[in-house]
């Protein structure tokens, strides 16, 4: 049985953390709402829960019945869910504390979350840099260490990426691993809640809570919650494939001297490293931006102005209220999302675009499972190819945004569990390497995290 | 691949979507862009390729039965208008084109 006082004394120094680093911009509850709120679950959380008194901060898209779900978006603006996502429930139940809502891109829809109506989220180590995204509130809480994981949610790589940019560590599950119950739908094929943790274990302490079957989501799998594996003493016996493709000529030198390291290492602890090549991997981007706003477009048709938060205008005639309503709630990246989804579905070309994406998407899920029916246990590559970017860099050149997801959504896309850790920095900002695993072997992709974790300078410069 | 101006606003009346008339060079030029990057999937896959769909082998169905929603709060709580039951909306003025955006 756990101190019944910690959750309590956790909840007012998270409290106190989270009103001392409200420059990140990274958490949209008010801090007088957040502490109240706390106090309150640290009074009723149990004392033998695994994550008793854990406070654990929650994206804006996953639903909560403390505090307001926007999406980081205007036509959610004061929107109350009148019931939670299964895995905030989950995390509840075993005794944690839901420590506010973070910031992210507007309906999870970026990489830098400069895409949110309430303000961009600070980098907590570079004010003048973004922290990734699109969940960028959850990592900057979780790197300022303010609190020690998060949730966020994946469509392309929108943990890892931040995870990535903020030094932590970032999993995506399996497609299927975790419930979506709750999760504010924005590409239902590729939707997955990932976990932010400071460390591997951390991490994978939430995911394990929050994993398993639920009858309120049809794609979530009939499987037992993931059991966590023991720290291994080597990585002898694993396979680990290192595909050329996340290695092209202009990769940043940074990043490649830090993965070439963490290569050095995980040979060193006894895997066997092999080069492999994932042929599909350069149409992945391309068939991600047909297939998350296609899905997009039909997802968000549901923001009208007749059922969820605020109308804007459009009072005469309701087909004006619902185009007033979207065409005013809706941020500018929203709306172009919904533009080229809408445009790919249309009439005369849909066969043109969304079916070869869907094509496309298959022959990547192929190359993933050529690899692993050749031995290959786990993937190693970079996880961004480059570090932090600055602010505004990238937010007018929707197309140069997109491509700081390269080397995550093909996960996504073959519906892979992956993570992200942190193996080095460059003049301060941090480097993330990935682990590409195979589908619901996520224990698996663990240990080799583990283990990689405890010899890599993840701190040290390159 | 080109979009034009009457283009977009066609796709803006699909999806219900108010586009103001200044910023339709702009978004213009950007789906252009988005499209052509995009376009590069083309001559790429066969023309009898499967489609990819993650998740369970065999969608499980619930039992086709009316149950009481979990819900914390009525919809009176979180909708814009809600009365005796119904989300209130403005008529239907027609079913005609809408016509071009303000």
């Amino acid at each position: 049985m756990n101190d019944p006082n910690e959750a309590l004394v956790n909840a007012k120094t998270a409290a106190d953390r989270i009103t001392k680093t409200r420059r990140l911009n990274a958490c949209l509850t008010p801090p007088k709402e957040l502490r109240a709120s706390l106090v309150q679950q640290a009074a009723m959380a149990h004392p033998s829960g695994v994550l008793y008194g854990m406070p654990v901060a929650v994206k804006d898209n996953i639903c909560t019945l403390e505090f307001t779900t926007t999406c980081g978006s205007r036509i959610l603006e004061g929107y109350r869910s009148p019931y939670e996502a299964t895995a905030v429930a989950r995390l509840k139940t075993a005794g944690a504390l839901i420590a506010g809502k973070t910031n992210c891109d507007e309906f999870a829809m970026g990489s830098s979350t400069e895409h949110s109506a309430y303000g961009r989220a600070v980098h907590p180590h570079d004010k003048t840099r973004v922290p990734g995204g699109s969940s960028g509130g959850s990592a900057a809480l979780v790197a300022a260490g303010v609190v020690p994981a998060a949730l966020g949610s994946e469509t392309g790589g929108s943990v890892r990426q931040p995870a990535s940019f903020c030094g932590i560590v970032g999993i995506k599950p399996t497609y299927g691993r975790v419930s979506r119950y709750g999760l504010v739908a924005f590409g239902s094929s590729l939707d997955q809640i990932g976990v932010f943790g400071r460390s591997v274990h951390d991490a994978a302490r939430v995911l394990s809570v929050i994993s398993g079957r639920d009858a309120r989501d049809a794609t979530c799998e009939d499987r037992d919650p993931l059991r966590l594996p023991t720290v291994p003493e080597s990585l002898q016996g694993f396979v680990i494939g290192v595909p050329r493709e996340y290695f092209p000529s202009d990769l940043d030198p940074a990043v490649r001297r830090a993965c070439d390291r963490a290569i050095r290492m995980m040979r060193d602890l006894g895997a066997a490293v092999r080069e492999v090549s994932l042929p599909h991997t350069a149409y992945a981007v391309p068939t991600y931006y047909i297939i998350a706003p296609a899905e997009a477009s039909s997802n968000l048709a549901r923001y009208d102005g007749a059922r969820y938060g605020p109308r804007f205008n459009g009072s005469s005639d309701v087909r004006a209220l619902y185009r007033e309503t979207r065409g005013q709630g809706f941020g500018p990246e929203v709306r172009r999302r919904i533009l080229v989804g809408t445009y790919v579905l249309s009439s005369g070309y849909y066969d043109a675009y969304y079916r070869k994406a869907q094509q496309m998407r298959a022959l990547i899920a192929q190359d993933f499972r050529n690899v692993f029916d050749r031995g290959v246990d786990l993937l190693f590559t970079p996880t961004t190819p480059t570090p932090a970017f600055k602010a505004g860099e990238k937010v007018t050149d929707p197309v140069a945004m997109y491509l700081s997801d390269i080397f995550t959504v093909t996960a996504n896309l073959a519906g892979l569990p992956a993570l992200s850790l942190p193996i080095g920095r460059i003049k301060g900002l941090p480097i993330g390497g990935q682990l590409i695993g195979q589908a619901f072997l996520e224990d698996e992709m663990l240990e080799a995290a583990y283990a990689l974790e405890r010899v890599v300078p993840a701190a040290g410069e390159v | 691949m080109s979009v034009s101006r009457e283009e977009v606003i066609k796709i803006a009346q699909l999806a219900e979507l108010q586009v103001d008339e200044e910023r339709l060079p702009e978004l213009a030029e950007q789906m252009s862009r988005i499209l052509d990057y995009v376009a590069q999937l083309a001559g790429q896959t066969s023309e009898t390729g499967k489609p990819f769909i993650p998740g369970p082998d065999a969608l499980r169905f619930r039992a086709d039965e009316v149950k009481p929603a979990a819900l914390a709060f009525g919809p009176d709580t979180f909708a814009p208008e809600f009365r005796d039951g119904f989300f209130l909306v403005p008529k239907l003025g027609q079913f005609g084109d809408p016509g071009e955006p303000e």
